[in-house]
This record gives C-alpha cells, structure tokens and sequence, in this order.
C-alpha cells in the first residue's frame, strides 16, 4: 500500500490512459501532433478530468521536461485583477525555448474569476496568443464571458459512464490489494454520481477502514465525508419547510462542495420515486431541466435550485389538499 | 429679477391656515387657544409647540396670526442670552394689546437651540414671564420632553405637530409647481415627497434644486437624488419589496436601497421566503428571483448592463407581485443574509484551513478552497483510521503537526501520526 492520495496517484499522465472524454481526447491528440493548441475552454462538472486532460496536452506536448512549459493557475486562490495583470502577463509574454514557440497557462476554476479579471484576462490571451495559449478550465462555461468564450476552442466534458467509472475503481481496489466487493462499487457510484475524484477519494477513505469494502461502509463514509442526503432535502420541501430544505441544500453546496449539476441530477432520479401525483412529477421533471439549462448557463446554484425547492413545497401542499 | 431666485420655501410659504399642509387637530387646538383669550386669560397663558423640523409649526402660528387677525411679535430664541432681551420679552409679554390697538401673539422660536446646560436661569426667567403674561405666548421647539423644560413645560398648552403623510406634501408641491408653470409627473413628486420623510420645508427645497427653469419635470429628473444623503434604511425598502402592492413602487425601492444590486437581492433572497406563507406566493416569488439570477447571469456573459433593467423588475415586482394569498402574520424581523455571514470559525482557524488547502493545492491540482471541501473530509477519515497511511499522506503533502492535529482533532491522536514524520 503506497502513501499518498490515489486520486494523484493514478491521475492519467497521458491521453492515451485516459479512459473517458474519448471524442475530446481524439482532438487534443491531433493539437498534439499538429503541434498546435488554440486557447481553450474545458467546461464540466468537478471530477471528469478537464484538469487531468489539461495536464496530459501538455505532457504530450513538451515532453518529461513538460513543467517548464506550464503553469497552472487557480482562479479560486487568485481571481483578482491583478494576478491576471502581474503573474500571467509575466508568464505570458515570456518566449518559449524549444521546438514549440508557446506556453500553456492553465487556469483552473476560471468560471470563479471576477468579470474585470476576465476582462483584462481577455486582453492578455489576444497580445500575447504567439507566445501562450490558455486552457480555461470551469463548471459552468457560461460564466466565462462572451468575448473570452468566442476566442476559445470550447470542450465539454460529461460524467463518467457507469462501466468506465467501475473499471477505474476496480482497477485502483486492485493494485492497492482492497477488498472491493460489488456493491461497494455500486454504492460508490450511487453516491458520487461519476466524479471520479471523489470515488477515488470515497474508495481510500473506506479502505483507511481495514475491512473489505461494501456498500454499506461507503455509505457510512459519505455520510460522513459528504451527507448529499438530496431525497431528505426533498422530503423536507414537500412537508412544507422551506427554509428548512434550503439550508440543507446550502451546507450541500458550501460545506461539502457538491456541485449544483449533481445535486439536479439526483433530484430527477428522486423525483420519479417520490410519493406525488403522477402529473405533477412530469411538471416537476419540466422544471428540474430548465434549471440544470440554467446552472450550465451561468446561473447562481443555491438560488436556481432553492426555487426548484419552493415547487415542491407547492407540490408537497396540493398533495395535502388533495387529501 | 431677484425674486425669480427666491427660496420657495419663503416665496410659497402659506399665508393662511388653509395652505398649511397635515396636522388640522393641532392647528384647530391652537386657534381655539388664541380665540379663548378675547375671553379673558385662560389657565394656561403659553402653548408650546413641537415636533420634527420642517412639519410646519412656525407656519402655522404666522397663518393663524393671519387669519385671527393679531399682531405676530416674532422673536428667535438665540436672542434670548442677554438680560437686555429677557427684559424686553417680559414688557411685550406684558401687555394684551399692541400700540395700534390690535391683539398680539409673542413667538418665541427655536427655544431647544439656544440653551445649553449652563443656561438654565434662561429657561427660568422664560417660565417667570410665561407665569404671568398678558398675552399669548408661543413657544417652540422640536423637543418639549427635554429636561430643562420640565418647569416650562406644566406651564403651557402642549401641542403636538406630526409629520405630514407623502401625499399631502406630493399635492402642497403640486400647488407650487402649478403657479410656477411647472408640468410635474405625479410619481416624481410623490418620489420627492416620500424621500422628504414629512419635511416639508426640504421637499420645497428639493422641489426647487430639481424643477426651478423646467417646464417639466419627470421621475427620471427626479430619482438620482435617490443617491444623495438621506438613504431609506433597508428594513424600509425590503418592506418596500415584500410588502409591495404596485410593480412601480417595488421597483422604486431600488433606488432608496444603500446596498449596490447584487447585496439588495441576497437580502430579498434571505427575506422573502419567511413573509410568504402561502405555498404559492412562494414558489413565485422564488421562480422571480431564479429569473432575476439568470439575468444577472446574461449580464455577467455578455457584459452588457443594460439588461440589468430585468434583474430589478424580477427580484422586485416580481417578489411583490407574488404575494397574492399570504397573510400578514404578526412582526417577522428582517434578518442579515446569511449566505454573506463570514464562517464561524475562528481567523486563526480559518488560517490553518487555509494553509492546509494551499497544500493539498501543491499535489492535487486543486483550489484551496476546494481542497477544504472535497479532499479535506476524505482526510480526516484516514487519518482516523490508518495511522500509517496518515502519515504517508502527511509526508507526502508535507503538513506540520499543527496540521496534523487539526485534521484528527486531538494532539494525542495527532502523535501517533506525527512520530513517522521525519
């Protein structure tokens, strides 16, 4: 058992290991052999490797030595307007020695940059488009403002597929001798909905345990970890405590870093299971896409999804009427 | 030419009772007062008028004085320091009748302005005078319950002059704008009326900084001074919103508010849910603000403000519009948004988390804030759990004992890792 978080562990080191994006892996492979990357937008949610494809281009692309040739900067940290005036317009107009005449500068979480650090941002990427290309990557594309977007390549990466998901999870259980029974990796999917980041981290977590892995100890470890507990929020709403439901969603989205896409998704699962009546879980079901449309759009979580909420307050007081 | 430049407040001042603006019981208590004195000396030989500047008590005794026909002895309290003054004020005050043989009114005006502690004999010699006048003596100031007047006070008529409603001020300024050949929008009166907060006097004044030279005046002339010092506190303008009858007056609530847009709306957004009972007035008004937020949105993209118009008519119409069945059901108090609320934890806390963060972000190509979030919690269990794979972890993301201890949340705990370390 080696000691370091397995989630870096078994990161792809190239884009031939890596098991999912396949349409958006062919095309970084082809800038790689034309030696050539447009500045680009990697857009998805958390977990379904923009970062890790981002850092494989440039492995391919530079070689072993590929370090020298990037950086990586992270919006969260550093959003204000003068990192992008100081630290990327130094790394930026900077020339590159060696056979490719530009840099990369990848800008994580840019989706998280103020509007006039995108602005200013946007002026660097057109001076200096000779000498750096820039990988933006975000949860939500639509917060990146227009002119930035139209000057990028967008890519948009989706959660891993069930199969590929287990496979990955399988293959880490084994070369690090846990007991992974099947309903563990069922459970492990269940909760983290296919961002593989946080299965990596749910199958260490549970292996720190020193029992065989099942479904039932990951569900004590998430519960734990993370308690995206979506159908307890949901019950809440539609016995009519609002505000009760929308705290519960605010912890999931502040505390323990759910992101909003995931949330929805569950939602549409718990919706078709839960106990109302039939035509109002097609209405409900209307409803839940128009916001998932509004998150990728660009739209604050916590308010799209708490009006969600209130529709099943209203839904949850029909009921009542109803008898 | 010179009187073209005149302040309004001088050049439309009414000259009778019937121009005066709000408070008809006090001026009916006080011109009963006056009347009574053709009668002989009534008990109380002073009133004394009060309220918040600008309500019109001056006004009101000039106009009575008009109408009743009496002499007006107007005297400005900061006169009243010398001995020389207090002895004038007592031979006015002295006889019933002036020297043409009509009544007279002695006023003595902004009586909270002149004395401080040190001139209580001032107040003293005022009430000595009062005890024993022979003609009606005014006496105003915006307080009466102020200590010094204790004395003064058991001696007079005490009359009360509240502030005017926004309407009736709105149609004082119609009055005025008319004999200046003004076209004025209802609303941008209304607007300056409101604003005044029962001031006449500094609606007049308003009034005249924004429509003197125009033919006409519109609310677009009118709102900006929405930005100048006197802010409604945002208790009123949520009020304004969430208790909203007309979209324009929500959406007016805008301009008063002191908090920039995307404050005002966390405020709505944390307040609206508990003042709207009904299930439906509910979902409405959230479905608005969902809209507003996708608006903002849209301006945040394409960084053209003018949509910014959408975001207010959502997050305010929108929210007052929706209140259709709930009831008003006792006093809710407005409460801080508490998505803006710092984190409870402590600085010192807060600095190590952050610290913690910066180095998990070295190895896992991750944020630090996101790192607290989504590494952190996996972390904490290891670290629980397996000693030894703990402190690999550790050594790896090369965390301190401070660390260390954090994560597990005992020192002892924190040992049984930290002895691995190097």
């Amino acid at each position: 058992m080696s000691f370091e978080m397995w989630a870096e562990k078994y990161r792809p080191k190239h884009l031939g290991d890596m098991v999912d994006q396949k349409t958006i892996v062919e095309r970084l492979k082809s800038f790689v052999r034309s030696k050539n990357v447009p500045h680009c937008i990697f857009a998805g949610p958390p977990g379904t490797g923009k970062t890790t494809a981002a850092l494989c281009l440039a492995r391919d692309l530079y070689g072993e030595g590929y370090r020298e040739h990037l950086m990586e900067l992270n919006a969260s940290d550093e959003r204000g307007i003068n990192v992008v005036r100081e630290t990327v317009k130094t790394f930026a107009r900077s020339r590159s020695i060696g056979e490719i005449p530009f840099k990369i500068l990848i800008l994580d979480e840019a989706d998280n940059m103020t509007s006039d650090a995108q602005q200013a941002l946007r002026r660097t990427m057109e001076r200096y488009t000779e000498t750096c290309r820039f990988i933006m990557c975000a949860n939500y594309s639509g917060k990146i403002i227009e002119p930035i977007q139209s000057r990028c390549a967008p890519f948009r990466f989706t959660f891993l597929p069930r199969e590929e998901h287990d496979g990955y999870i399988k293959h880490i259980a084994e070369r690090e001798s846990v007991q992974l029974l099947p309903d563990g990796v069922e459970a492990i999917f269940e909760v983290c909905g296919g961002d593989l980041r946080r299965g990596i981290n749910t199958l260490q977590g549970a292996a720190s345990m020193n029992k065989p892995v099942d479904a039932k100890l990951v569900y004590s470890i998430t519960g734990k970890a993370s308690p995206s507990d979506v159908q307890k929020m949901l019950t809440t709403a539609i016995n009519g405590d609002f505000l009760g439901a929308r705290k519960q969603l605010r912890d999931m989205l502040q505390k323990y870093g759910v992101a909003g896409v995931d949330i929805i998704r569950q939602i549409h699962k718990e919706i078709f299971r839960a106990e109302i009546p039939e035509p109002l879980k097609m209405k409900l079901a209307g409803i839940t896409g128009e916001v998932d449309f509004r998150l990728v759009e660009g739209s604050d979580e916590e308010v799209q999804l708490s009006a969600l909420l209130a529709k099943l307050v209203e839904a949850g007081y029909e009921m009542k009427k109803l008898g | 030419m010179q009187f073209l430049y005149a302040a309004w407040t001088v050049k439309h001042k009414p000259k009778s009772t019937a121009e005066i603006v709000g408070n008809p019981s006090a001026l009916k208590t006080l011109s009963d007062w006056l009347q009574s004195w053709s009668k002989g000396i009534p008990k109380k030989r002073a009133a004394f008028l009060y309220g918040s500047p600008g309500v019109g008590k001056t006004v009101s005794v000039e106009a009575l004085a008009h109408d009743l026909n009496m002499e007006l002895v107007e005297k400005n309290a900061s006169d009243y320091r010398t001995e020389d003054a207090i002895n004038r004020f007592a031979g006015l005050a002295s006889q019933y009748a002036s020297l043409f043989g009509g009544k007279r009114i002695v006023l003595l005006d902004e009586l909270d302005g002149l004395m401080g502690n040190a001139d209580k004999g001032g107040v003293k010699a005022i009430s000595d005078i009062v005890k024993t006048a022979r003609c009606p003596v005014v006496l105003i100031a915006n307080s009466a319950y102020d200590p010094r007047f204790r004395t003064l006070r058991s001696y007079c008529l005490l009359i009360d002059f509240k502030k005017p409603i926004a309407n009736s001020i709105a149609k004082r300024l119609q009055y005025i704008c008319e004999r200046e050949g003004i076209q004025a929008d209802e609303n941008a009166l209304k607007f300056i009326a409101q604003r005044s907060e029962g001031d006449v006097r500094s609606a007049v004044n308003d009034l005249q900084a924004l429509a003197q030279g125009k033919k006409r005046l519109t609310y677009d002339d009118v709102s900006w001074l929405a930005y100048r010092d006197r802010q409604e506190s945002i208790f009123n303008v949520l009020r304004m919103i969430v208790y909203g009858r007309t979209a324009l007056g929500a959406k007016q609530a805008v301009d008063m508010a002191d908090v920039d847009i995307d404050m005002l709306f966390e405020w709505i957004y944390e307040n609206a849910p508990a003042h709207l009972t009904d299930p439906h007035d509910l979902a409405q008004a959230m479905d608005a603000l969902a809209m507003a937020d996708v608006y903002r949105g849209r301006i945040h993209a394409s960084q053209d403000w003018s949509y910014l118009r959408y975001v207010i008519d959502f997050m305010t119409a929108g929210v007052a519009l929706a209140r259709q069945n709930s009831k008003v059901s006792g006093w809710i108090p407005f409460k801080f948004p508490s998505r803006i609320m710092m984190l409870s934890r402590s600085k010192a806390q807060r600095a190590l988390l952050k610290r913690i963060g910066l180095k998990i972000r070295r190895k896992c190509h991750i944020s630090a804030a996101r790192a607290s979030k989504e590494v952190l919690p996996y972390l904490r269990i290891i670290f629980k759990n397996d000693v030894h794979m703990a402190a690999g972890i550790a050594k790896w993301l090369d965390l301190d004992e401070e660390m260390v201890e954090y994560i597990v949340g005992t020192k002892a705990k924190a040992g049984k890792i930290t002895v691995f370390l190097p």
